[in-house]
């Protein structure tokens, strides 16, 4: 069993306290050639400049940034190597030093930890942290495989080229290992695409039946259509400042709370680990799960996302995170890999991770939703604006602003859609802390944001 | 010597048009079209491809006293994670069980096996890792016991040369 150093295991000290303060997007599509990818990236970064009630003009806070890190997944996709310069020059922000960030699919999430580590270290006190990708210049079979590069290319891609193909040998596992229904699998797909249908910005919302999701074309059993992320194309912005700045710039400000964590790309490469217990979670509590399946993460969960949870939990000093967390957004590129994080974040001791959909805790309305946005299912992966833009639906919920982003008519025709009638709020009442998972590859990088109401 | 600039020049474009792929609103989408081959090395890891070729699923481990695992890895790596020693080369065994399946129906552009076929995950005994493989025939459980086939003739070079299949009992 692999053990981890002590050193290892040091719970991240921010110098300085960091903040949240406004969030921007694009809608999001399958194909957008209206406009080119520095003029969608300028899109969101202006809605986040100009719709969050800041108290000083776009101009102004322009004028505040000292520093930017921007998340793009991959150049094959944009075919265009340092994206960056171009997206920085176009946004007026020379000479300021920016970092381009690529983790896989959690490099939205990296982006926002690398932005707050400059507010934190004091490199600067206003931060823009911007994301982007553009999957429509290929098909979607060549885009799969573009993706499937993010596996091992010498032992992994050739097996499938399309990523669902390596997580579909672990929904298989968990369904064995952990008693998970196609049911509970499928009523992922059907919530998330549901929350969808709320959200202007969304490319495939719709009101699903389990029926429909199980019966939708198999990508790679038992993974089918209605279970997968679409490829997309978008941006999406937040700002982070220091305790002045944040205040400053919003009566709303929110702090940033944030860790990450890595495990191997290839999940055959994982060894038999020590669980890193959440602060809930008293020692030995998991001698008998380990008993049975011999190893840990094994197939069924995520060490990145864990070790994540269990530095994040710390910094924000977050006990029981069902009770304390009012909404999260997780990375539902998979239905089976949503259901996976549960566990390793606590939202269910490890081997529940089914019980906390059908418990209802999971719903709105419920104790702790989960994607209200529609995630990724539902609403996008623009794989380096997601946990960029993950992070701003959640600061939306917090400052009580679910409805003018969602529900506002000037959104839904700036993304050339006719509000539905039956719209339906999805703002949790109150709410003073959410948490969003970023994630990548099998389980190789995970970033854990908590954000808590700071006014 | 470089010759110095001598003068006007008259320049021909020589390229290939682009071709305009959909311009059905106010914008051109234009194709870049595109065709690489990337030589890619296998370094230290060469003995397992050729292994494969020889019929032989090569792993390595780690020997080194002082290591607190001593790991043995397939896929093999040239160096230990744990301790940073170079790892040795043994022969790992061709027979293993199941322990992870998906089927594969809707594969990424340039798929080489026919679709659908089951990728198979095999723990393999005296092995740390669970290896990532195909399943040429059959159909795959959990725990099922499968052995090792190569692809020794007209081999492809690549992790393709290995499969399994069942082992009838
Ligand atoms: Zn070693």
């Amino acid at each position: 069993m692999i053990k981890f150093g002590k050193g290892n295991l040091r719970v991240p000290q921010w110098s300085r306290r960091v903040f949240m303060v406004a969030g921007g997007c694009t809608p999001f599509r399958k194909y957008f050639p209206e406009y080119k990818l520095e003029e969608l990236v300028m899109m969101g970064y202006k809605m986040m400049l100009e719709d969050n009630d800041l108290k000083m003009s776009p101009k102004e806070i322009k004028d505040s940034i000292q520093y930017c890190a921007y998340g793009e997944f991959a150049d094959h996709f944009q075919d265009q190597l340092l994206c960056e310069a171009k997206i920085h020059d176009y946004l007026g922000l020379d000479p300021l030093w920016n970092n381009g960030i690529k983790t896989g699919g959690a490099t939205g999430g990296a982006a926002v930890l690398n932005g707050a580590m400059a507010v934190a270290s004091g490199y600067a006190d206003t931060v823009l942290v911007c994301g982007w990708e553009r999957m429509d210049e290929v098909d979607t079979r060549t885009g799969n495989f573009y993706i499937s590069t993010a596996a091992c290319k010498d032992f992994e891609t050739r097996m499938g080229r399309i990523y669902s193909s390596y997580y579909a040998p672990m929904a298989n596992r968990f369904a064995e290992a952990y008693n998970l229904s196609e049911v509970t699998r499928a009523k992922v797909a059907v919530k998330n695409r549901g929350y969808a249908m709320s959200n202007p910005n969304a490319q495939q919302p719709g009101h699903h039946t389990v029926d429909e999701v199980l019966a939708s074309r198999m990508s790679a059993y038992p993974l089918r259509f209605l279970e997968c992320c679409a490829m997309t194309a978008g941006s999406a912005s937040v700002l982070l400042c220091n305790e002045e700045m944040a205040y400053k710039l919003s009566d709303h400000p929110v702090e940033l709370f944030m860790a990450g964590g890595t495990h191997t790309l290839r999940v055959a490469d994982r060894r038999h680990m020590e669980i890193p217990l959440l602060p809930n979670e008293p020692e030995g509590m998991y001698d008998e799960l380990l008993a049975d399946s011999g190893r840990w993460p094994g197939f069924e969960s995520f060490l990145a996302a864990r070790f994540a949870a269990y530095l994040a939990y710390r910094m924000a000093g977050v006990h029981e995170p069902l009770e304390e967390l009012d909404l999260v957004e997780l990375h539902d590129a998979f239905t089976i890999s949503d259901i996976q994080t549960y566990g390793d974040i606590g939202l269910r001791p490890y081997g529940q991770e089914p019980d906390y959909i059908e418990s209802g805790d999971a719903y709105f309305g419920g104790k702790c939703p989960s994607n209200l946005s529609g995630g990724l299912l539902g609403t996008m992966h623009a794989v380096g604006a997601t946990g960029i833009w993950q992070a701003a639906e959640v600061l939306w919920q917090i400052q009580g602003k679910y409805d003018k982003f969602h529900g506002e008519d000037k959104w839904w025709q700036r993304a050339g859609k006719q509000k539905p009638a039956d719209w339906k709020s999805l703002q949790v009442p109150d709410a003073k802390q959410g948490l969003w998972i970023s994630h990548a590859g099998v389980g190789s990088h995970v970033t854990c944001g908590i954000l808590r109401k700071a006014w | 010597m470089t010759k110095p600039y001598e003068g006007p020049l008259a320049t021909q474009f020589i390229g290939t048009p682009s071709e305009i792929y959909d311009e059905s609103g106010d914008f051109w989408v234009v194709d870049f079209p595109r065709s690489i081959t990337h030589h890619h090395t296998y370094g230290l890891l060469t003995p397992f491809f050729k292994g494969l070729t020889e019929g032989k699923l090569m792993a390595t481990k780690c020997t080194n006293p002082e290591c607190t695992e001593n790991s043995t890895w397939l896929p093999p790596r040239a160096d230990c994670p744990d301790c940073y020693a170079r790892t040795e080369w043994v022969e790992a065994p061709t027979v293993g069980k199941i322990y992870a399946y998906t089927m594969l129906d809707y594969a990424g552009i340039g798929i080489e096996m026919e679709t659908p076929y089951w990728q198979v995950d095999v723990q393999l005994e005296g092995v740390d890792t669970i290896f990532k493989g195909w399943l040429k025939q059959g159909k795959p459980v959990t725990g099922m016991p499968v052995r090792a086939e190569f692809r020794t003739n007209n081999p492809t070079h690549t992790i393709l040369d290995v499969c399994w299949v069942p082992i009838e009992d």
